[in-house]
C-alpha cells in the first residue's frame, strides 16, 4: 500500500443529494445519522428523530443519480426490524445491513432489500455484552466492530454476533476511550475509531493493538471537536466528520494534514424539484446573500452553520464508494454532499 | 443550622431558582443568606448537561427545528443548571417580551434570543432593550421588517414602550410614531426571504436557516425627533437611552420582578419596596442585579408574608418537580413529551399566547391545568425509580431509627421536599391518610418494600395538595 503522503490528490466538490421531509413517506431524508453505500450503487440513509416524530425513523435507500428508490421500517418499538434511537450501519461482506440501536442494545440485521432477517447482541455490561452501542464496521474478513460507548469499549464479533475478543476502557490514554462514536476498517483490517469526547481519531490493529492517535482538541487544522465518524480510503488517507467544529477534514496515513472541507453544498435534483412549484421562494432566494457576514456572538462553527445553507451543519457520518467518492451526512440539514478525490 | 434560616433559603431558592432539595439547601444554609443571594446575582459558568451530549443524544435537539424539541433543551438546561437565577431570570425576560413560534417558525433563532436573556438578563436593562431590538426574532415577530423610512411600521415601537419598558399612560402616540421612526432599518439579513419562509413554515429544500442582525441605513430615517420631550436626530440606540433614565420604566420594570419573585398581587404595602428597587436601578445605573439584590434583601421578601404567595408558573411547576425527582440529568427520552406538558398546563415555552405574554398568578389555574400540574409532579416527585427520590428515601432511612409515627412521616417528607410547609388543614389530611395504615418502620426488612411506597405515597400527597401549587 503507497503511503499517502506520496500521493497527491485534491478534494472536489461534486454535488448534493437530499431534501428535508418532515416525516412523511417518500423522498427525504429526516435528521440522517448515517451512510451504507451497497455494492450495486445503492446508498442507504438512516434517519433517526425524537420519538415525537417517530414515523420518520427509517432507512430510506436512492442512488447517486438522486433518484429515491424507497425505505423500509418496521416501526418504532423494540420488536423486531423495529427502531427506538438506531445509531448507525454498516454492511457485512455478504451484503446484509447491520443496524445499531442504542436504545434496545441490539443490533438488527436486514438484507439488501429491506427484509428483517434476524438480530443479534446480548444487552447489558461486560465482555460480549452490548450496553449503548454507536459505530460498527465490518473488515475483510467479515468480522463486526462494535463501539459500546458507554462502556467505552470496541468489541469484535462475528458477522452473525459470536463475540471474539474486544478492547478499551474509560480514560484519555492510549488505546482508552471517552464515548467513541463512528468506526471503520481499511484495506489491512486496521480499525480506526472516532474517540468523540477525546478529541481525536484512534488506529488499531484487528486485534486492538494500538497503533497510532490522530489530533487532539481544537479548532485548528489538524485538530478536532468531537469528532463522530472516519472513513479511510485505499491509500489509508483519514476522512473525518470533526462534528463540533462542523467541518471535514482528511488527514494523512502519516498523520499530517491533508485538507479542511466546510461544505459547498447545492441545491440538489429534489430541491431543484421544489424551487420549480414554489417560485416565489425562488425568486426571493435568488436575491439573499446566502453566505452572510454574521454578528460576532454568532460566530462560531455551530451558529454560522445554522445560517448558511451550504455549509456542513452537523456532519454526522462520513463514508467512501468503491470509487473512492467521499460522501458527508448532515443530520441538521437533512441531505449528504457528495466530493470526488483528483 | 436553625429552622427558621433554612426555611429562609428554601423560600429563596423556590422564587430565584425552581426550588432545592434538601441536600442543596443543607450546603446553601452554611454559606448564609446573603452569601448565596451573591452567588445567585453573580452566576459565572454554568454547571449543566453538556451541549455536546444533548446534541448527539437527540438529533432534533441539534438541528432545533421543531418548537417541543427547542423548549425540551431549554428544560435541560433548567432542570441541569448550576445557575437557577439565570435560567429563572431568562425565563422571565421571555415573559415579558414575549415573542412566539407560531408566527416565526424558527427555533433556532428563538432560543438564540434566550441566549441573549442570558447573557445580558442581570446587567444593564437599557443594554438588554438594545440587544432585544437588535434580536431578528423580535423583530419579525413585531414587524419591524415592515418598518421603513417613509412608511413606518409602528408595532414594535408600541410594545417597546407600552409591554416592554414603560407601560401605557407614560407616553404619548406621538412619542409612538417617533420611535418607530428611529428604529427603522433595524431589520435582519436576508429578510424578504426570510419573511416569506416565516410565513410559509417552510422547511425546503435543507431545513430552517437561522436569522441574523442588519442595519440598513439606507431605509433608516434620519431625520428630526420628538421623543419623550427631547428633540434630536434619534436613532434606536438614542430612544432607548431615553426610555430607560424614565422614572416609569423604572417603576416598570421593578413592579413586574416584584410580581415575579415576590408576589402575585402589588398592594400599598408593597410600594416600600419597589421605590427601593426603583432607587437601586438608578443607583447603579440600571443595572437589574442591584434591583433583584435589593429585592432578595428586603424585608418584605423575607417575610413570612412573601412565603408561598405566588402561584407556581407551570413551569416552575415541571422544573421543580424534577429537579427534586432528580430525572432527565442526562440526555433522556421523553423530555419532548415534558416540554408538552408545559403546553397543557398552560406554558408552552417559546409560544406565549400573545406579545403580552402569560397571565399569571391564579390563571395559571384552572380545572384542566390543575389535574395536568398534580398528576405531573405527583409521578415525578412518587417514582421509586428516581434518583432523587431514592435519595430522599435512603436520608430518611439514614436519619431515622425504628418506627416512625404518621405526624413524623409527614413532617420528614415534608422536610425531604425542600424544607416545604403546608396548611395546618392539609398537615392534618397527610397525617390522617398515614395514619389510616399506621407508623413506619423502615428498619422492618420484611416491611422495606411496602414502606417505601408508603414514603412515596406521602410525597404524591403532598405534591397533590394545594400547597404545592405555590411557591
Amino acid at each position: 500500500m503507497p503511503t499517502s503522503a506520496e500521493e497527491k490528490f485534491r478534494i472536489e466538490y461534486l454535488k448534493t443529494v437530499g431534501i428535508c421531509n418532515n416525516g412523511f413517506s417518500g423522498r427525504g431524508f429526516s435528521n440522517p445519522v448515517d451512510i451504507a453505500i451497497n455494492p450495486d450503487n445503492r446508498i442507504f440513509i438512516l434517519n433517526r428523530c425524537d420519538p415525537t416524530r417517530r414515523t420518520a425513523i427509517r432507512i430510506g435507500i436512492c442512488n447517486i443519480e438522486e433518484d429515491y428508490l424507497g425505505e423500509f421500517g418496521y416501526g418504532y418499538g423494540d420488536g423486531d426490524g423495529q427502531f427506538v434511537q438506531p445509531t448507525c450501519m454498516a454492511f457485512d461482506k455478504q451484503d446484509f445491513l447491520h443496524v445499531t440501536d442504542e436504545h434496545n442494545n441490539r443490533v438488527s440485521v436486514f438484507d439488501s432489500s429491506g427484509k428483517y432477517v434476524s438480530k443479534w447482541g446480548i444487552p447489558g455490561t461486560g465482555e460480549g455484552k452490548i450496553n449503548n452501542p454507536a459505530g460498527i464496521a465490518f473488515d475483510s474478513q467479515n468480522f463486526g466492530y462494535v463501539v459500546n460507548q458507554l462502556e467505552n469499549r470496541i468489541q469484535k464479533f462475528t458477522s452473525t454476533g459470536e463475540f471474539v475478543m474486544g478492547w478499551g476502557e474509560e480514560g484519555s490514554g492510549t488505546g482508552q476511550f471517552n464515548r467513541p462514536w463512528g468506526i471503520t476498517t481499511d484495506e489491512n483490517n486496521n480499525v480506526y475509531v472516532a474517540d468523540w469526547r477525546n478529541d481525536r481519531v484512534q488506529k488499531f490493529s484487528s486485534e486492538g493493538l494500538f497503533l497510532k492517535s490522530f489530533g487532539d482538541t481544537g479548532e485548528s487544522e489538524g485538530k478536532f471537536q468531537r469528532p463522530s465518524d472516519v472513513a479511510v480510503d485505499k491509500n489509508g488517507n483519514i476522512y473525518v466528520s470533526d462534528w463540533g467544529n462542523e467541518r471535514v477534514q482528511i488527514i494523512t496515513s502519516t498523520g499530517d494534514f491533508h485538507t479542511t472541507l466546510l461544505g459547498s453544498a447545492t441545491p440538489s435534483k429534489w430541491a431543484n424539484d421544489f424551487f420549480e412549484s414554489n417560485q416565489d421562494e425562488l425568486v426571493e432566494r435568488n436575491k439573499s446573500n446566502l453566505k452572510p457576514n454574521l454578528p460576532p456572538h454568532l460566530n462560531s462553527p455551530y451558529h454560522t452553520s445554522s445560517q448558511t445553507e451550504s455549509y456542513f451543519w452537523g456532519p454526522i457520518a462520513v463514508s467512501l464508494d468503491s470509487q473512492e467518492r467521499l460522501y458527508v451526512v448532515e443530520s441538521n440539514r437533512h441531505r449528504f454532499q457528495v466530493y470526488s478525490k483528483v | 443550622m436553625s429552622t427558621s434560616d433554612l426555611k429562609l433559603i428554601a423560600h429563596l431558592m423556590r422564587r430565584a431558582g425552581f426550588g432545592a432539595t434538601r441536600q442543596e439547601l443543607k450546603e446553601f444554609v452554611s454559606k448564609g443568606y446573603e452569601s448565596v443571594v451573591e452567588d445567585l446575582l453573580h452566576p459565572g459558568d454554568p454547571e449543566n448537561l453538556p451541549d455536546d451530549l444533548i446534541r448527539r443524544y437527540h438529533p432534533d435537539h441539534s438541528e432545533l427545528r421543531f418548537l417541543y424539541s427547542a423548549a425540551g433543551y431549554w428544560l435541560y438546561r433548567m432542570i441541569t443548571t448550576s445557575n437557577p437565577l439565570e435560567e429563572k431570570l431568562t425565563l422571565f425576560w421571555h415573559g415579558l417580551f414575549a415573542t412566539g413560534y407560531s408566527k416565526l417558525n424558527q427555533a433556532r433563532s428563538l432560543l438564540n434570543q434566550i441566549d441573549m436573556f442570558r447573557v445580558n438578563g442581570l446587567g444593564n436593562f437599557s443594554e438588554i432593550l438594545l440587544q432585544l431590538s437588535k434580536d431578528p426574532a423580535m423583530l419579525l415577530w413585531l414587524d419591524n421588517n415592515d418598518n421603513h423610512k417613509g412608511a413606518i411600521n409602528e408595532n414594535f415601537g408600541r410594545e417597546l414602550l407600552e409591554l416592554f419598558s414603560m407601560g401605557i399612560g407614560n407616553y404619548s402616540e406621538q412619542d409612538i410614531k417617533e420611535a418607530s421612526r428611529a428604529f427603522t432599518g433595524w431589520t435582519l439579513g436576508n429578510v424578504d426571504y426570510m419573511a416569506m419562509r416565516a410565513s410559509k413554515d417552510s422547511i425546503w429544500p435543507y431545513g430552517r436557516i437561522a436569522w441574523h442582525f442588519e442595519y440598513r441605513p439606507d431605509d433608516h430615517d434620519n431625520g428630526e425627533k420628538t421623543f419623550l420631550g427631547e428633540t434630536g436626530n434619534f436613532n434606536g440606540e438614542q430612544i432607548i437611552d431615553l426610555i430607560a433614565k424614565d422614572e416609569a420604566t423604572a417603576r416598570f420594570v421593578s413592579t413586574r420582578l416584584f410580581q415575579f419573585f415576590a408576589a402575585d398581587t402589588v398592594g400599598e404595602k408593597e410600594q416600600e419596596t419597589i421605590e427601593s428597587m426603583m432607587k437601586s436601578y438608578f443607583d447603579s445605573n440600571y443595572e437589574i442585579r442591584s434591583v433583584l439584590r435589593t429585592l432578595f434583601n428586603s424585608s418584605y421578601f423575607k417575610s413570612e408574608k412573601a412565603r408561598y404567595s405566588r402561584i407556581k408558573g407551570p413551569v416552575e411547576q415541571i422544573v421543580g418537580a424534577i429537579h427534586l425527582a432528580g430525572s432527565y440529568s442526562t440526555p433522556t427520552i421523553g423530555i419532548e413529551e415534558v416540554a408538552q406538558q408545559a403546553f397543557y398546563m398552560g406554558q408552552g415555552l417559546l409560544e406565549p399566547p400573545t406579545v403580552e405574554g402569560w397571565h399569571e398568578g391564579e390563571e395559571w389555574i384552572d380545572s384542566g391545568a390543575l389535574v395536568e400540574r398534580t398528576n405531573f409532579a405527583s409521578s415525578e416527585v412518587g417514582n421509586l425509580d428516581s434518583p432523587g427520590v431514592r435519595t430522599m428515601i435512603q436520608n430518611i432511612c439514614t436519619n431515622n431509627g425504628g418506627s416512625m409515627s404518621p405526624e413524623t412521616v409527614v413532617d420528614k417528607c415534608l422536610d425531604m421536599l425542600g424544607a416545604f410547609d403546608v396548611s395546618e388543614k392539609t398537615l392534618s389530611a397527610l397525617v390522617g391518610h398515614v395514619s389510616r395504615s399506621g407508623n413506619i418502620d423502615l428498619n422492618d426488612n420484611d416491611e422495606f418494600e411496602n414502606s417505601e411506597n408508603r414514603l412515596a405515597e406521602v410525597f404524591r400527597l403532598i405534591t397533590a395538595s394545594p400547597d404545592f401549587q405555590r411557591a
